[in-house]
């Protein structure tokens, strides 16, 4: 309405717009200018200050450093097959138990079908950032204290870090189901149960598997890892190889790694083709 | 009783078995072999599950006894919070040069918008997996072995470790951008590098940002680790006191990586709400 | 004089999927405004975009000013579309720049690779992209994200970016299939005034025979890939258009 009483704006000129274009620009080369010197300041702080330059020696030096990792220990795949097994079965089964503790996780955590809103949803997403935030390597330090050495503490410490992950995405997809056939299942006189059963997981289903096989796929690389800290397979293999400055070995152990890893994404790409 | 519930005469009964043959068996039989899996898995893994609950109150008793209560003060120090400092530092710098790097071979990467598709593609995108694949820790070892302790062997792995991480994002971004713009600028003559700033860039900056958020939270979360493996940081922390026993400490120090992971979380969770708000 | 010869065009998606254009053979001169009609699925859109290479014809020849295009390359086929302008049906702006921004995008094909990353262009562009803007009606619109704009003011600002490259041709794919039947009148008019101000042939692919007919002075009918018709308007009659789009389905 008021547009009709004001006067019609002044026309741009290209000595305005020229004006502004290059305003822009400064202003932006400023706020990054500000960045590099952070950035600069930082590198040299932590980088240049903290290392210890001399005992790196020069670039052919590290490069030889480097070399020493070039080549492969042909002698130790047969002993890895054990280990390689073992690792895959841990993440195996800790994704088992992380789904089956996301059961209750998910269904707290989803605001349309969590039971005690004030109390079991903030719980819920409590338990899935914690499980996120810490890092699986804690996990496995805290379980080992608590269970001891071995795959068991490798396969719990999977299945909790994996809840964050899992039913944050579980819970995400229930929110968004269409509530019809929730309706539907409830007006033909269903209890809670049998409303979960037949209106919500059906819907949620593809999703969530699709979930499970990406943690699963992320899971056999921590598993790798985790025997370092003592929690059984390749890892151990790995510390044992550095620990004798076997470094040949440690390539043998990185490529059973990298061969293992590719095998799950080999199989969960069919797995996806077929089941989702 | 009315007309629509009798049968017709004349039509043929059909006949509903839930159990269907072979089909159910086929899916029964998967189901049988999943779980014989998962047992068999239990077994090679010698998985004491009758002594598992005793574990658990293991578990809490020594918990409640050894890592309480956590020594506050050894990680009120300022030694430890210059490590902290250091910690935060690596984290950013290490995600911030993956990020530099994940740009181009995201770009590199895209099947769409990559220079050549039959080398350049398959070459960028072989370098991100591998990235990827490498455990952040695995990448941390390795530095620390070439290049001895510190904070340099830490910002590389991280580096190394948010080039995978991102690039792999930033490539499937541009996969999904629509291509009409860049029809539009190719059209007027511009060339692969203009068609990528006008074209490409505008339409996912704000995923991008997004992505940057995300790569600084678990840049951050390894961090607070690479140091139990030499590569600076509060993890060093850690592992001393590990090897130290020293209980208490390590419930502290666990405490503060919790809590310091959280507050970037926190931090991090509202700068992703900002710019989902700008798009 | 003749602007664009094309002799005997071919085209096909894929090695072995159908043959879209079979043959295609027309003329534009420098004071046509050519239009390209027939049922969807004729190949008008392939036509249009075999012109300026964004689709790759599998034969033929396509002359440009005499010049044999089709086996252009890198610089010189970029060298070529900057002189050739080219309006979308789906108007295909940048949505998060400003409309000043996307006009200038026209120049792109003439400016740096470091002025492009610092969106420096010269005076002169600026100019004329003002003085293109005030022509079309949006000068006030100057500084407004091209998202925020209507339907109709968004192919005003592709007819203004098009016009930034000082095309020798423009390439006109469906241009007012997005729009209302008013706005798409209005667009049209305003491309025509434009093209013969500026003295710019166009070529324009359209849906609407109604407006080929009110616009264009010459007619291309596709059918299946084949050229039907190809006159000036006033011999266009309704059996030649049955004719044309005899197969079509509606």
């Amino acid at each position: 309405m008021s547009d009709i009483l004001a006067s019609p704006a002044p026309k741009p000129t290209v000595v305005d717009i020229l004006r502004s274009r290059r305003q822009n620009r400064y202003a932006k080369g400023a706020f990054f200018g500000l960045l590099l010197i952070m950035v600069m300041w930082s590198v040299k702080v932590t980088v240049i200050e903290d290392t210890d330059w001399e005992r790196i020696g020069s670039v052919a030096k590290v490069i030889e450093a480097a070399n020493r990792f070039i080549g492969i220990d042909f002698s130790l795949f047969p002993s890895l097959l054990g280990p390689t097994i073992e690792t895959l079965m841990i993440a195996c089964l800790g994704t088992l138990l992380g789904v089956i503790l996301c059961i209750p996780a998910a269904w707290f955590g989803a605001l349309n079908i969590t039971p005690y809103k004030p109390v079991t949803y903030p719980l819920s997403r409590l338990m899935m950032t914690l499980s996120r935030s810490i890092h699986e390597i804690v996990w496995a330090l805290f379980f080992v204290a608590a269970v001891g050495l071995g795959p068991l503490a490798g396969v719990l410490a999977l299945a909790v870090r994996s809840i964050g992950f899992i039913a944050k995405m579980s819970a995400e997809a229930i929110e968004d189901i269409d509530p019809g056939p929730v309706d539907a299942i409830r007006a033909a006189g269903g209890n809670d149960f049998q409303v979960v059963i037949y209106g919500v997981l059906p819907q949620v289903l593809p999703q969530v598997l699709s979930v499970i096989i990406f943690e699963w796929e992320i899971n056999i690389r921590r598993s790798a890892i985790l025997g370092m800290v003592g929690a059984g397979g390749l890892g151990l293999v790995f510390f044992r190889q550095m620990n004798t400055f076997n470094f040949h070995g440690v390539t043998s152990v990185i490529i059973a790694i990298l061969l293992l890893i590719m095998l799950g994404e080999v199989f969960s790409y069919f797995i996806r083709k077929t089941v989702i | 009783m009315n007309r629509a519930m009798t049968p017709q005469p004349g039509t043929p009964q059909r006949q509903w078995r839930r159990f269907k043959y072979p089909g159910s068996l086929i899916s029964y039989g998967i189901w049988l072999s999943i779980l014989v899996f998962f047992a068999y898995t239990v077994e090679y893994l010698e998985i004491p599950l009758d002594r598992l609950l005793g574990m658990f109150e293991r578990m809490g008793s020594t918990l409640a006894n050894r890592y309480y209560p956590p020594d506050i003060e050894y990680i009120m120090d300022a030694d430890y919070l210059e490590y902290v400092l250091e910690t935060i530092q690596m984290a950013y710098l290490g995600a911030l040069f993956g990020l530099l790097a994940s740009v181009p071979l995201g770009w590199f990467g895209s099947f769409n918008m990559s220079p050549s598709r039959r080398y350049v593609y398959p070459a960028a995108r072989l370098i991100t997996m591998g990235c990827r694949a490498v455990h952040e820790m695995i990448w941390a070892i390795l530095f620390v072995t070439i290049i001895g302790f510190g904070m340099l062997p830490g910002v590389l792995a991280l580096m190394f470790f948010c080039t995978g991480f991102a690039g792999k994002l930033f490539a499937e971004e541009i996969e999904a951008i629509d291509m009409g713009p860049v029809d539009a600028m190719r059209a007027s003559g511009a060339n692969l590098f203009q068609i990528m700033l006008f074209g490409v860039f505008p339409q996912v900056r704000v995923a991008f940002t997004g992505i940057a958020i995300y790569t600084w939270d678990v840049s951050f979360r390894a961090a607070t680790v690479v140091g139990f493996f030499g590569a600076g940081g509060m993890g060093w922390y850690l592992k001393r006191n590990i090897l130290q026993i020293e209980t208490e400490r390590v419930a502290a120090i666990l405490l503060s990586i919790i809590f310091l992971v959280l507050i970037s979380e926190a931090i991090s969770a509202w700068a992703r709400a900002r710019v989902m708000k700008m798009k | 004089m003749v602007v664009l010869e094309v002799r005997d065009l071919r085209a096909r998606y894929s090695a072995s999927g159908p043959e879209i254009l079979k043959g295609i053979s027309f003329r534009v001169e420098a004071d046509d405004f050519f239009a390209i009609i027939g049922p969807s699925g004729a190949g008008k859109s392939t036509l249009i975009r075999c012109i300026n290479r964004l689709v790759e014809p599998s034969g033929g020849e396509i002359l440009f000013f005499d010049r044999e295009v089709t086996t252009l390359r890198g610089r010189q086929l970029r060298l070529l579309r900057r002189d050739i302008g080219m309006i979308f049906q789906e108007f295909n702006l940048i949505d998060r720049m400003s409309v000043m921004d996307n006009v200038l995008s026209g120049r792109l094909g003439y400016t740096g690779n470091l002025r492009t990353l610092f969106r420096a262009f010269p005076r002169d562009d600026i100019q004329h992209a003002l003085s293109l803007l005030d022509r079309v009606g949006l000068l006030e619109f100057v500084d407004k994200r091209a998202d925020e704009l209507s339907g109709g003011q968004r192919q005003r600002v592709g007819i203004a970016r098009a016009l930034m490259q000082t095309p020798k041709l423009l390439l006109l794919d469906e241009p007012t299939s997005a729009l209302d039947p008013k706005i798409s009148r209005e667009v049209m008019a305003l491309i025509k005034q434009m093209a013969t101000e500026l003295e710019v042939p166009c070529l324009c692919n359209i849906h609407d025979v109604q407006l080929a007919m009110e616009f264009c002075n010459k007619i291309i009918g596709l059918q299946d890939g084949n050229k039907m018709f190809d006159g000036p308007t006033g011999e266009m009659d309704q059996a030649k258009l049955n004719e044309i789009y005899a197969m079509e389905v509606l």
